[in-house]
């Protein structure tokens, strides 16, 4: 598509990348009808096509961002159906990254947005904060219908909601676990921020599933969240903070005993480690970032790719694979999971309209309650209606969002953990 | 009644009709005559004189003929290659007992279609190009000789069904298709139509590309020689294919309609004699003083249609078309019946009188009333093409 | 650069009024009027023309509608009926003094009857939303125009689409049973049903392909089929695009009636290949996807009588395809083939002639030579069974000069089109880009007739006036 963008303008190496992709648009439309919120609320300026052209009309004006371009930004999903639609190749993963990076740089929000956004990039990428602020939602609970009305009163309600009753206790997973038996390699694993809070069990049961299959896994102390949620509200620095913190520990650990692959249970974050070489594209870190975004892999990537067997006779239990979106379109990881789950002895069943986000979307769900609610009841419908014994996915901020409603949801590797001699997941019934 | 030889002569003449204000009586080989309500008109012109296959290009699935090309002629010389009239449609001289020979411009000016109308679309859906000649004497055309085409407004589809009130077509140019290589039945005797009507709708939800469903009961299938064995009512569906497949595909559909009946295979000459009669009506007879109707409705309906006007008749597209044959006193519960089912109604045949005085296809409500004689000021401005041909006073 | 008809200043004068009017018939959500929120409805799939309207109105049911064509047609407002707004001729590019009216909001499904085998759904439901719906039951909605993954039904009413399997199954004028249409003074039409054919006039046939000029449409019955027992693709790849094409005519002639019968030349098979990684044959100066249906056993023979057709031919190389997942592929890469090209070029324009096949060669040959002299690359995809061709001119909007070479290069082709016997549209409607082509295709008197058609169903000129007829001087579009 056409980009007037001045001589001027694309000496700055994002508004040059942007260009690109801008041209790289052809304006087919074919994207739009496969955008969640496009489906839901019916208006072009909610579609892909839509964010396109505000943002291209926003970075190229060079304004600050208006409050409308903002609010069509802002309830993107970042869920990136639309790239696994476009046939073009348009990467509006990168486009839309520089378009809340603009956002955030140019656009003074209300104080009670600035405060609220404020103190989820405070708590939510470090689970110390985070376990803390979780025991006080809990606590709020009782309180919930005291909350103001509005867009602030509902926000603070959707946290409240999705807020668990009870805590797992605290479980550390620094350090190396050595592979049982014969070594067959060894592994990064990145223990992530929320999920450690929310279920450590993940975490432990891919830790034992490694194990178990011949690996050592190193979680380096100094490793922490990948900066995905920062870099999603569209907060440069710390996002890069985070994301160089993890790069200086992954390297160290390259450079000492070697890695055979970074491996992600939470794929909100894994296609964010997978972009490390290109947010550092600029940064002395360039070459180490590279590498590192090679060597990650999503656990079910890493499973598939050394052999997965099952040990346990097959459950009987029919599981309605969620496809998260980070998964599926963020980082093309379709078959796996679902041939690893097959593999293991369950049925699998896939939802109409598989392609839809969940509405969970990092804390989308939190910024935007409204939308995420709609689309958490849409994607519970089509789930329902495969009638599954349980709901399983390769996210965490899915399988919080689809709680709640009477199925039980297990990460997909605790269920390959199980039926490879793991203990049972606890959410499943006896 | 005059008979131009070529279209600029048609042209003329139709010019010089507007000039007078005369009405003129538009026919092609006059079969359909009898159809709709009777026109009254000064002058008639008939265009059996336009006669000739203009282009045949059987590798690009196109042929051109003019308007008065009998039906006969053109499909000679589309079996000489194989190919075929996709709409199969019917020749209704001995139902409407106006023998003569039927032409291509009669047949899409009254869009009639056949039994394969289910599954390869009606006439209208056939038409590539016209050439026509308006109310005006002007010369015009619409579409043209390629398969895909939607540049400016379809007029070929305006004009197809339109019994020669919006113009007069003097070339037509149809997408033709290979004639399948056989033509395989099953027939299920002994249903009563509502059943036969589900056991039809299975056969064209089916996967095997059924090309015919009818229904006929036990005296309408007495009437087809090679049915009247059956001392039954039947339900007939077709499969046209190459041979292998309609064996095959027989073969399968008899085993899944198992639950319906017990399927006869009818080999392929046989099938295709009955779905020429099926296509033509034969297995109704008309005695003088009565009248024929043709209701499209959903194929559900159709059951419905029959016996609420307790006519004689039968089902044809899996039920949707019933062919009706009786009293013309029963008009009024025809149309009460065929509207009740939210389907239409044409007045096939009839005493002058009840063509004359009743509606003989649905009336149109005013809104779209207004724009169809809008429509009609356009292509035929003085009114003279065809008369009252359709509706009193249009 | 094509000329929009001046925006009437009387009109803009009462914006303020018209918007007013539109918050009173939608809620707040449905009307848009900000100048920076109206720009990304500016155009659609041809960006290369482009106009800001007055406003947008998103209505969700008949009765919006009808109540915001009533308001539009009482102050004399042009509308601009718009559904996924995919149209590759500017079908649904706005005015300055027009309302576009989205029909997106209307999206649901309203019935489904399976026994008589036909599917109501609102204008916004999107061409495979319906395929999707009845899916589950064997069932399909026939015409797959390539962008079905985002086109919505009522557009392809607007533009009477095709699609890769109409040469078996019709394209959307020959699916449709029955509409719920709104005429621009606000009356609600119904016409057809679910049954087949009309007694009278053929309305349905009309207003299929009228381009959002005579009615807007608001539902739409459509028949459903059940599908074959199974669906197989090959690919047979050929030195030449006249080789590939003298294959084709011994395909049809043959008597074999593939369900698809798609051409690509070398250009297309690079870009396609490297959206679908579909295997597609990258030595080849010419490809067909064959597509035929039935049993397994079915689809072996005649494939194998395709391949013994095909083999006189020389093929560099011809693949069944093996699984369900490769057909898909197959076709991912030849439904994607547009966006595909934006890949290797940041502008296409994507043509849409339809030729006597026969022709074929000897248009490929001209179009290269055209290429040739106005030093632009074309990729060709060709809907090879009903000779609709499409060639994708690529260009660089960003450079002015190309772009006035891209649109004098286009209607190059589609003249030479309509100079081989064909015509400029085979599915992709005229719009605003071949408006002025119309000339090559139709004398003025036809062109007049058409124009009085619309009159009597828009006197005023008011529903999306300034496509499908040349503007000149007709005071109707320049009022
Ligand atoms: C990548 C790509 C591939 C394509 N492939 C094909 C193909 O294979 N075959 C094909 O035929 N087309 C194809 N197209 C063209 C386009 O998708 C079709 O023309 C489609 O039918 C347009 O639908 P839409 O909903 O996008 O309509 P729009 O583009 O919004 O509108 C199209 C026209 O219809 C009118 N209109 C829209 N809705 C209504 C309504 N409810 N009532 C009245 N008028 C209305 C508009 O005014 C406009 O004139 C393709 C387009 C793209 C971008
Ligand atoms: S990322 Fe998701 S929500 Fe955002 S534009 Fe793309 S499809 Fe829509
Ligand atoms: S599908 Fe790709 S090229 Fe088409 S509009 Fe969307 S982003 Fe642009």
């Amino acid at each position: 598509m056409q980009t007037s963008f001045t001589a001027e303008q694309l000496r700055d190496p994002d508004i040059q990348s942007s260009n690109k992709i801008l041209r790289t648009c052809v304006h087919c439309g074919m994207c739009t009808a496969t955008c969640p919120t496009f489906v839901l609320l019916g208006d072009e300026l909610d579609s892909p096509r839509g964010r396109i052209y505000l943002m291209q009309d926003m970075l190229e004006s060079g304004r600050p961002a208006t409050a409308e371009v903002v609010t069509h930004i802002d309830r993107c999903l970042s869920c990136l159906s639309c790239m696994t639609t476009c046939p073009s190749g348009v990467n509006y993963m990168h486009l839309i990254d520089h378009g809340r990076r603009y956002v955030e740089e140019t656009y003074t929000r209300p104080w009670h947005e600035r405060l609220l956004r404020n103190t989820l990039v405070r708590v939510l990428p470090s689970p110390s904060r985070m376990r803390w602020a979780l025991t006080a939602a809990r606590l709020a609970k009782p309180f919930r219908a005291l909350l103001p009305g509005g867009v602030f009163g509902s926000r603070l309600r959707a946290m409240l909601d999705l807020a668990p009753t009870h805590l797992p206790p605290r479980q550390v997973v620094n350090g190396v676990h050595r592979a049982d038996g014969t070594r067959r390699g060894r592994v990064a694993l990145l223990a992530g921020c929320a999920q450690q809070v929310l279920a450590p069990s993940i975490n432990a049961a891919t830790i034992r599933l490694l194990t178990r299959l011949g690996y050592d896994v190193v979680v380096p102390p100094s490793a922490g969240c990948c900066g995905a949620l920062t870099h999603h509200m569209g907060q440069h620095d710390p996002a890069m903070a985070a994301a160089r913190t993890n790069i200086a520990a992954w390297s160290a650990e390259m450079a000492g005993e070697g890695l055979d692959a970074i491996l992600i249970n939470t794929s909100g974050c894994g296609t964010t480690v997978k972009d490390y070489g290109f947010m550092f594209r600029d940064e002395p870190e360039q070459a180490q970032a590279a590498q590192i975004s090679a060597l990650a892999a999503d656990i079910s990537q890493f499973l598939s790719r050394i052999g997965y067997a099952p040990t346990r006779d097959p459950a009987g239990l029919t599981v309605a694979y969620h496809a998260a979106c980070s998964l599926q379109h963020g980082q093309s990881v379709t078959a796996e999971p679902k041939t690893l789950l097959r593999k293991a002895g369950f049925t699998v069943v896939e939802p109409a309209e598989g392609h839809l986000c969940c509405g969970s979307a990092g804390t989308y769900n939190l910024l935007q309650p409204e939308i995420a609610g709609r689309l958490r009841e849409r994607k519970l419908d089509n789930i329902r209606r495969t009638t599954p014994d349980l709901i399983a996915a390769g996210n965490i901020g899915c399988l919080t969002q689809l709680a709640g409603a009477g199925l039980p949801t297990i990460h997909t590797v605790e269920l390959l953990d199980w039926m490879a001699g793991g203990p049972r997941p606890a959410a499943l019934p006896a | 009644m005059s008979a131009p030889a070529t279209e600029a002569a048609l042209a003329e003449a139709i010019a010089d009709a507007y000039a007078a204000k005369e009405p003129v009586l538009v026919q092609g080989a006059g079969t359909k005559h009898g159809m709709l309500r009777p026109v009254q008109a000064a002058r008639s012109l008939s265009t059996r004189n336009l006669s000739g296959i203009t282009l045949y290009a059987p590798k690009e699935l196109v042929i051109s003929a003019r308007a008065g090309t009998p039906i006969t002629e053109i499909k000679a010389a589309l079996a000489e290659h194989g190919q075929h009239l996709t709409a199969e449609p019917p020749d209704l001289s001995d139902l409407l007992g106006v023998p003569g020979n039927q032409t291509l411009g009669g047949i899409v000016a009254t869009n009639l279609s056949g039994p394969r109308r289910i599954v390869a679309g009606a006439m209208r859906d056939q038409i590539l190009g016209i050439r026509a000649v308006d109310g005006t004497g002007e010369i015009f055309h619409s579409g043209g000789r390629v398969l895909k085409n939607v540049t400016g407004l379809d007029l070929c589809k305006l004009l197809s069904g339109s019994h020669g009130t919006l113009g007069i077509m003097t070339e037509i140019t149809l997408k033709i298709l290979p004639a399948p290589e056989q033509t395989g039945t099953l027939v299920i005797p002994g249903l009563d139509a509502t059943a036969a009507v589900a056991t039809l709708s299975a056969a064209l939800g089916s996967p095997y590309g059924v090309s015919g469903a009818a229904w006929l009961p036990p005296d309408a299938a007495a009437r087809i020689p090679e049915l009247a064995g059956f001392n039954a009512s039947v339900a007939l569906m077709r499969i046209e294919e190459f041979a292998a497949s309609v064996t095959y595909r027989t073969a399968r559909l008899a085993q899944d309609l198992q639950p319906h009946g017990r399927a006869e295979l009818l080999g392929d000459t046989i099938s295709r004699s009955v779905w020429r009669s099926v296509r033509d009506v034969t297995p109704l007879t008309v005695e003088p003083g009565e009248a024929v109707w043709r209701v499209s409705v959903r194929p559900s309906a159709g059951p419905g249609i029959l016996a609420a006007t307790g006519l004689r008749g039968f089902l044809d597209w899996g039920g949707g078309l019933v062919w009706l044959v009786g009293d013309p006193a029963s008009h009024p519960a025809v149309t009460a019946a065929a509207t009740a089912a939210k389907g239409i109604w044409t007045l096939m045949h009839a005493p002058d009188s009840l063509r004359a005085s009743a509606d003989v296809i649905p009336p149109e409500p005013p809104v779209l009333a207004a724009i169809g004689r809008r429509v009609k000021a356009v292509m035929d401005p003085a009114g003279i093409l065809n008369p009252g041909r359709m509706a009193a006073g249009a | 650069m094509l000329a929009l008809p001046e925006p009437k200043a009387d009109i803009l004068a009462r914006r303020d009024e018209i918007v007013a009017g539109l918050r009173a018939i939608l809620p707040a959500s449905g009307v848009i009027t900000e100048p920076l929120r109206l720009k990304p409805y500016e155009t659609d799939g041809l960006p290369a023309y482009r106009q800001i309207p007055l406003a947008v109105a998103l209505p969700e049911t008949t009765e919006q509608v009808a109540a915001v064509l009533k308001l539009c047609h009482s102050i004399g407002v042009r509308v601009i009926p718009r559904g996924a707004g995919t149209s590759l001729s500017g079908g649904a590019t706005p005015l300055a003094d027009a309302v576009v009216l989205g029909l997106m909001r209307m999206n649901r499904i309203l019935e489904i009857d399976y026994a008589d085998r036909c599917a109501t759904v609102q204008a916004g439901v999107t061409n495979i939303g319906i395929t999707q719906a009845v899916a589950g039951n064997g069932f399909f909605y026939a015409p797959d125009p390539s962008s079905q993954l985002a086109c919505m039904i009522g557009g392809n009413v607007g533009m009477n689409s095709g699609g890769a399997h109409c040469l078996k199954y019709g394209v959307t004028a020959n699916n449709l049973l029955g509409l719920t249409a709104v005429t621009i003074e606000g009356d609600i039409l119904h016409l057809g049903g679910n049954h087949l054919d009309a007694a009278g006039y053929d309305w349905l046939g009309l207003i299929t392909g009228s381009e959002g000029m005579l009615v807007v449409v608001t539902e739409v019955m459509v028949r459903i089929l059940r599908g074959p027992e199974g669906a197989r693709a090959m690919l047979a790849a050929f030195r030449s695009n006249e080789i590939a094409g003298q294959c084709v005519d011994a395909i049809i002639g043959s008597g074999i009636i593939p369900v698809a019968l798609e051409f690509m030349d070398r250009p297309a098979i690079h870009a396609c290949e490297a959206f679908a990684h579909a295997g597609y044959p990258l030595d080849a100066e010419a490809m067909l996807i064959i597509e035929v249906e039935g049993s397994v056993a079915e689809q072996d023979d005649l494939l194998d009588r395709i391949k013994r057709l095909c083999e006189p031919f020389e093929p560099l190389s011809m693949r069944v395809s093996q699984s369900p997942e490769e057909s898909l592929a197959i076709w991912k890469g030849r439904k994607g083939a547009f966006g595909a090209v934006g890949r290797i070029s940041p502008d296409y324009m994507c043509m849409d002639g339809t030729i006597p096949t026969s022709r074929l060669p000897e248009v490929l040959r001209r179009i290269g030579e055209m290429s040739d002299q106005y030093g632009l690359k074309v990729a060709n995809i060709f809907h090879a069974g009903d000779g609709n061709l499409h060639p994708l001119v690529m260009f660089d909007a960003n450079d002015p000069d190309s772009f006035h070479r891209a649109e004098a290069f286009g209607a190059d082709i589609l003249k030479l089109c309509v100079e081989v016997g064909g015509c400029l549209t085979g599915e992709h409607g005229v719009g605003l880009e071949k408006r002025d082509l119309m000339r090559f295709q139709f004398s003025e008197p036809e062109l007049e007739r058409q124009r009085r058609l619309k009159d009597a169903f828009d006197p005023a000129w008011l529903l999306n006036p300034a496509k499908v007829f040349p503007l000149q001087d007709k005071p109707r579009q320049a009022a």
